[in-house]
């Protein structure tokens, strides 16, 4: 069937940093001539004699023809640049023809890369400076959330009831292509900034305090030899009823805790929480974390722990009706004993084994206090900040409130608000005025109305009169390593017109980069580019792996993860997040992805992957050897849960993550006719046909094999992980039938390895010739090759990441020349992480993007 | 509906533009005064999602399999199976569609082809964002009879994530409506729209509003004649927005004038929760009837369960019901023969009670049914991770121009776009539309 396969090898994003690298300068003197010349000297030929077989009017693999193209490059060849680009890439790449056709010669390669390189460069020399995309987008939620939070001075949760922004696997949704606003959005901004600033600006009365405390003595009776001011691991505690609150402000909880440390154990975790009743039997209830402290101090020794937040974002048990009427809504305060060896699960079979927590590290909450609002000086310094106290406000009404709104608008707006803005809102002042009953009531609603207006909402792009450049940069950057607004110094560099100087840039970016909003980028940057938030949505087959999600062993809820506490999984998103975070910080090269001489690990995961020696929930380096399982990406839990089925590696899965997110090649999903390949294997141990046999049938039909033998086997080093992430070099023998496995039995961690030794006989067949590439043995070796060959390849991906995610836009043909440049700088320190971005910062194309016109 | 509104002023978009806003005014009215002579008949359309496909295995020799989703394998008259036994009352107002799908929704893995099941999106080529749905199309086009234009609804609430979602409705592209959830707060936005306020405050309100999204707009005006013509034409988004909300004010006000339907709540549960699916669904259903019966709005869609329903506990109501061990989308994987007929089943008693109380409620001449058409369906077909083929039942609307009774298969050479079944319901409801997503034209198989 022609057309199915829509694997595009070298998508339409360039890679070759330098063009000559991959051929050898030799050639060079085979330059064609330029233009319609040169196409039918040189290009036409080539096509004629290699490509228009299967690119043509007969055949159209992968959706590419050949014949339809015309030789007028630097005119812009009618929208057909991605076209020559991917085919400048295909051939520098040697891709294409395909290794089992007739192959041109190196001197006819580099004519034909030659001639479309130069057309190319003459084609974006000539449209460089032409503006023809919008800037113009409005902020993400993430981007949202940070702005009001840094504008507001409080930390709200906001966009729980926004509608979600849309994403794309391996994209940032940053774009203008993706953020747009449509009148549900805009109601529910006007609606969430209301919300926003009426705890932001409070009445001038001073609130009731509102106070409660509990203690727990420790006196008997002992349960499960615990006495009731213990938390064990497996302690369902019950949660501190708080009867009143304010509706706004800020309260504390104070918590009078230590640990009971059996011998080897240094801390014990205590979290608290505060939300709806936690109903685990049920599966009830919604909760927002107070806060994490690691208990050092043990029951002798109490200690007094303070926490504070916002009540607003906690959710609230509202009141049922019974036979005395509608009761009133509480909330409930729930301390949690976090602690987590990876082995919470070994140690039952049909109930929790309570004796066995008593071995691990016990949490004692001696008292609590929860007390709110609570304010250093009243009114609040969030309040103050936007209605400052001054004689002004009684003596000349008008300028104070001129004031109010000037102050505000520049900071919401990221720029001086002009004269006729700061007018209009006085107008809208003036008009709700006589509305509200205080100048307070009056300003939340007018400052609401700043929250929506488009200069708000949309990312500042320079407008004449209104924004100079300087400020549209002083944006770009916060956004970019804080996704968030600028702050003074950014400010008032914009307004000095000092920003446009790279050294100045430079300077600014290392402040930023320290900064701790820094880490918001690092999170939001990495789990988009890498996809792995899909990781917490697969299904993981818990017969067989019964140790690896915290399951509760009996009730209505028997086998299903026990809630209400961070998951493996959820240490998994941290693990990659943090790794990325640590090479930054490091200032480590950006192969590091690739392979790295440490891993990103606490307690449970470095269980979990079978590392001895971590201990803790907090997340360390922890040295590892050349050579081990662990290192870089591809081998980290997320990318491998995300990237298997929850049975069974999914080799495709990682090869198309490899290709995408290391590579930064685009892989075309796969036709709807064909089978999916995950429904036919390893639902179980006794179907354990191999994938790797399963894609050889696949690739005997010659439609599938077009895409296949070019996909296949970058996933087939991978089969030494399993489907949740561990190195499991050995596979139940094919086709065998095997026993499954028996809780009675096999429940303790030694049982279970004895089980698996019994069952996991084989050697994974982790052998696979990568296309245009040598043959590797397993994950070790596909590792070294990429980091020996395809180096420049990775570097390049990963600048492009930040560049795109940094601009707000796809890059397109037009950039490549302008990559390629930032390539080689960023080539003189080593491709480090923390100069890369410095390097994108100072860019050209960061400071002064021009949008070329989209595909 | 691109409208090149900057070049009128916000008055005259509201009046000359014409269909959202005068109509609703004249038409309560009219009820009130009876002067505009006979009252438009209500056309309604319901679209309903069912997650994870159905069951249809393969018998071998070409028959149907008694617990299959389909009441038979291939075209001809309906006799119903097993499964779909509770459709029995109805069953001269049903149709069964096999083979039609959204090309547009191939590209999409997996679970994720339910993203464009309201749109027909061409999500694998130009549209990344997703587009307008059917239901939110007849609201535009001729949703101005009703105190509201449409109403969405789904189990798991909000809007979901691109290739997640949990709603069927988009207003357009990169704009999901989020689904609302909770049977009480779903009754209270319909029949209760003004909490605790007098109507005379709620109108001052209004008032308000308006003028100060006028003033709104006139903000956004200065911003505007600054910047580039890319940058300009993308902010027309923004001042779309602000019309559309303008709109809504407005005609909020106006049905301000209207009293507010009187509901008998008895043997409503309005606290249902998953805890008890059936209570749940049927609530839902009954909110749905209400909402039609008392002409609050003509366009409704429901996703009953989501493709992503694994985390919350939606996704365990076939453990619920009937103590499978697992989740709800493990039966579409593994097909199990007695769980999934079960669930079958289930499914089509919630939706068959949902047709018959339409049928069993008078409607000028005939009943509800037939001036309402429901479509039910999933974006899958029996192996859940195709993403063609969508099972497709169509019900009602027997005076709004479909003829039912039958199966028809399009599988093959016979295959039509799916969007072709909405631009025919479009028009059933008065929406009159020549084309929808990649549609070549009706569905006429199933028209009379």
């Amino acid at each position: 069937m022609k057309g199915i396969i829509q694997i595009i090898d070298a998508a339409a994003r360039a890679r070759i940093p330098a063009l000559w690298a991959s051929s050898g300068l030799a050639v060079l003197s085979a330059a064609p001539p330029t233009g319609v010349e040169g196409y039918e000297s040189h290009v036409k030929p080539f096509f004629v004699s290699y490509c228009i077989k299967c690119h043509g009017p007969e055949k159209s693999k992968g959706k590419i023809t050949l014949h339809t193209l015309d030789g007028d490059l630097a005119a812009g060849a009618g929208g057909e640049m991605e076209r020559w680009e991917k085919i400048l890439e295909v051939i520098d790449l040697e891709e294409m023809p395909p290794e089992d056709e007739r192959q041109p010669t190196a001197a006819e390669r580099a004519a034909v890369k030659a001639w479309i390189d130069q057309g190319m460069r003459d084609h974006v020399a000539k449209a460089a400076g032409v503006k023809s995309a919008p800037l113009a987008r409005r902020l993400t939620n993430f981007e949202y959330q940070n702005t009001m939070r840094d504008l507001l001075g409080i930390d709200l949760e906001l966009i729980k009831d926004l509608p979600q922004d849309p994403e794309k696997p391996y994209h940032f949704n940053n774009t203008a292509e993706f953020m747009l606003l449509g009148p549900e959005k805009l109601e529910r901004y006007l609606k969430t900034a209301r919300r926003a600033l009426a705890s932001t600006i409070v009445d001038p009365a001073k609130p009731e305090v509102h106070r409660q405390s509990w203690t727990f003595e420790p006196k008997g009776p002992a349960f499960a030899a615990m006495q009731p001011d213990e938390l064990g691991v497996y302690t369902e505690s019950k949660g501190m009823v708080v009867n009143s609150w304010p509706e706004t402000g800020e309260y504390r909880i104070r918590v009078k805790a230590g640990a009971i440390l059996p011998p080897g154990y240094q801390e014990a975790p205590l979290r608290i929480v505060m939300g709806s009743s936690l109903r685990s039997d049920a599966g009830t209830g919604d909760y927002t974390a107070v806060g994490t402290v690691h208990l050092k101090n043990n029951v002798e020794n109490l200690q007094e722990f303070e926490f504070r937040g916002r009540i607003e974002n906690h959710p609230i048990q509202v009141g049922q009706v019974n036979q005395k009427g509608q009761q009133p809504s509480t909330r409930l305060i729930y301390p949690q004993n976090l602690f987590d060896n990876g082995q919470l699960n070994d140690n039952h079979a049909n109930h929790f084994d309570v004796a066995w927590q008593l071995s691990v590290p016990r949490v004692v909450v001696r008292s609590v206090e929860f007390e709110s609002p609570v304010f250093d000086v009243w009114p609040p310094e969030h309040h103050t900040r936007i209605l400052p106290e001054s004689p002004l406000r009684s003596a000349a009404p008008d300028e104070y409130v001129r004031g109010v709104l000037k102050a505000f608008i520049t900071r919401a707006y990221r720029r001086p608000a002009s004269a006729d803005e700061l007018e209009r809102f006085f107008k809208i002042y003036q008009m709700l005025a006589p509305e509200f009953a205080t100048l307070e009531e009056t300003m939340r609603e007018t400052l609401s109305l700043v929250l929506v207006s488009p200069q708000f909402l949309y990312h500042t792009v320079a407008a004449d009169g209104l924004t100079t450049p300087s400020y549209e940069l002083a944006s770009r950057l916060s956004y970019f390593l804080w996704g968030s607004l600028p702050d003074n110094e950014l400010l008032a560099l914009a307004a000095e017109n000092k920003l446009d100087d790279p050294a100045v840039i430079e300077a600014q970016a290392r402040r930023m980069l320290a900064d701790e909003r820094a880490q918001d980028f690092v999170r939001n940057f990495t789990t988009q580019w890498l996809g792995i938030k899909k990781s917490k949505a697969v299904n993981i087959n818990r017969k067989l792996f019964p140790r690896f999600l915290f399951t509760v062993p009996n009730g209505e809820r028997t086998g299903q993860e026990v809630l209400f506490r961070p998951t493996i999984r959820d240490y998994m998103i941290d693990e990659t997040v943090g790794f990325i975070g640590e090479l930054i910080r490091r200032n480590a090269s950006v192969l590091y992805i690739v392979d790295s001489d440490f891993a990103w690990l606490n307690e449970p995961l470095a269980a979990h992957y079978g590392i001895d020696g971590v201990q803790g929930l907090e997340f360390r380096a922890v040295p590892v050897a050349h050579g081990a399982p662990l290192g870089g990406l591809p081998t980290q839990g997320s990318v491998l849960v995300g990237n298997g089925t929850g049975s069974a590696p999914h080799p495709i899965y990682r090869a198309v993550w490899l290709r995408e997110a290391i590579l930064g090649d685009e892989v075309a999903p796969p036709p709807a006719e064909v089978p999916a390949l995950s429904d036919t294997a390893g639902e179980g141990l006794e179907n354990a046909t191999t994938i790797k046999d399963l894609l050889r049938i696949h690739r005997t039909v010659e439609s599938c094999n077009d895409c296949h033998v070019r996909l296949d086997p970058w996933g087939i080093p991978f089969e030494e992980y399993n489907a949740i992430g561990q190195y499991q070099p050995r596979i139940p023998k094919s086709g065998a039938t095997v026993r499954g496995f028996q809780p009675q039995t096999d429940v303790t961690l030694e049982g279970y390895r004895k089980y698996l030794n019994t069952v996991n006989t084989e050697l994974a067949d982790s052998v696979a010739r990568v296309p245009n590439g040598p043959e590797v043995s397993g994950m070790r070796e596909l590792k070294d090759y990429l980091l020996n060959d395809r180096e420049e390849d990775v570097a390049e991906n990963v600048i492009r990441r930040l560049l795109t995610y940094g601009i707000g836009r796809a890059l397109t043909y037009h950039d490549r020349y302008a990559v390629e440049e930032l390539l080689k700088q960023s080539g003189k320190s080593d491709h480090r992480f923390q100069d890369m971005i410095l390097t994108v910062c100072r860019s050209e194309i960061f400071r002064t993007p021009i949008t070329p016109p989209q595909p | 509906m691109t409208l090149k509104s900057h070049h009128m002023n916000r008055r005259d978009f509201l009046r000359g533009g014409g269909i959202a806003l005068a109509l609703p005014f004249l038409n309560s009215m009219s009820r009130a005064t009876g002067l505009a002579g006979k009252m438009q008949q209500p056309k309604r359309m319901l679209v309903t999602y069912i997650a994870y496909g159905v069951y249809d295995p393969n018998t071998g020799d070409g028959s149907s399999h008694e617990w299959s989703w389909y009441p038979r394998h291939d075209s001809g008259p309906l006799t119903l199976n097993k499964a779909s036994a509770p459709f029995e009352d109805v069953k001269d107002s049903l149709t069964y569609l096999r083979g039609l799908d959204h090309p547009g929704g191939y590209g999409l893995g997996g679970h994720s082809s339910g993203d464009v099941f309201g749109t027909g999106a061409d999500m694998s080529g130009r549209e990344k964002t997703n587009n307008i749905s059917i239901d939110q199309l007849a609201a535009k086009l001729n949703g101005h009879h009703t105190r509201y234009p449409s109403l969405v609804l789904g189990s798991e609430g909000g809007t979901g994530s691109y290739g997640m979602s949990k709603t069927l409705s988009h207003y357009g592209p990169g704009q999901p409506i989020p689904a609302l959830e909770k049977p009480q707060e779903i009754f209270n936005r319909l029949f209760r729209p003004y909490a605790n306020q007098s109507v005379n405050d709620v109108r001052a309100r209004l008032k308000r509003e308006a003028s100060v999204l006028d003033l709104m707009m006139e903000n956004y005006q200065t911003l505007h004649g600054k910047l580039g013509a890319e940058d300009r034409q993308k902010m027309e988004e923004y001042l779309d927005s602000v019309r559309a909300i303008e709109q809504r004010v407005e005609r909020t006000s106006q049905w301000t004038h209207e009293e507010l339907p009187i509901i008998d709540t008895k043997g409503l549960n309005l606290e249902a929760s998953y805890h008890q699916p059936g209570e749940y669904l049927r609530c839902m259903y009954d909110l749905i009837y209400l909402a039609f019966q008392t002409d609050s709005t003509r366009f409704i869609t429901f996703v009953t369960e989501s493709e992503h329903s694994t985390g919350n506990l939606v996704g365990n109501f076939a453990n619920k019901l009937f103590g499978y061990t697992g989740n709800t989308h493990d039966i579409a994987h593994k097909r199990p023969e007695e769980a999934s007929g079960q669930w079958e089943k289930w499914r089509a008693e919630q939706h068959a009670y949902f047709l018959k109380r339409l049928k069993d409620t008078p409607d000028g001449d005939g009943n509800m049914l037939d001036t309402t058409v429901v479509l039910w369906g999933s974006a899958h077909p029996h192996a859940s991770h195709s993403t063609k083929d969508y099972p497709i039942q169509i019900a009602g609307g027997n005076k709004l121009g479909f003829k039912h009774g039958k199966l028809h298969n399009f599988e093959g050479a016979r295959k039509k776009p799916l969007s072709n079944l909405f631009v025919s319901m479009l028009n059933a409801v008065d929406a009159p539309v020549e084309k929808f997503a990649d549609s070549t034209g009706e569905l006429t198989e199933i028209l009379a």
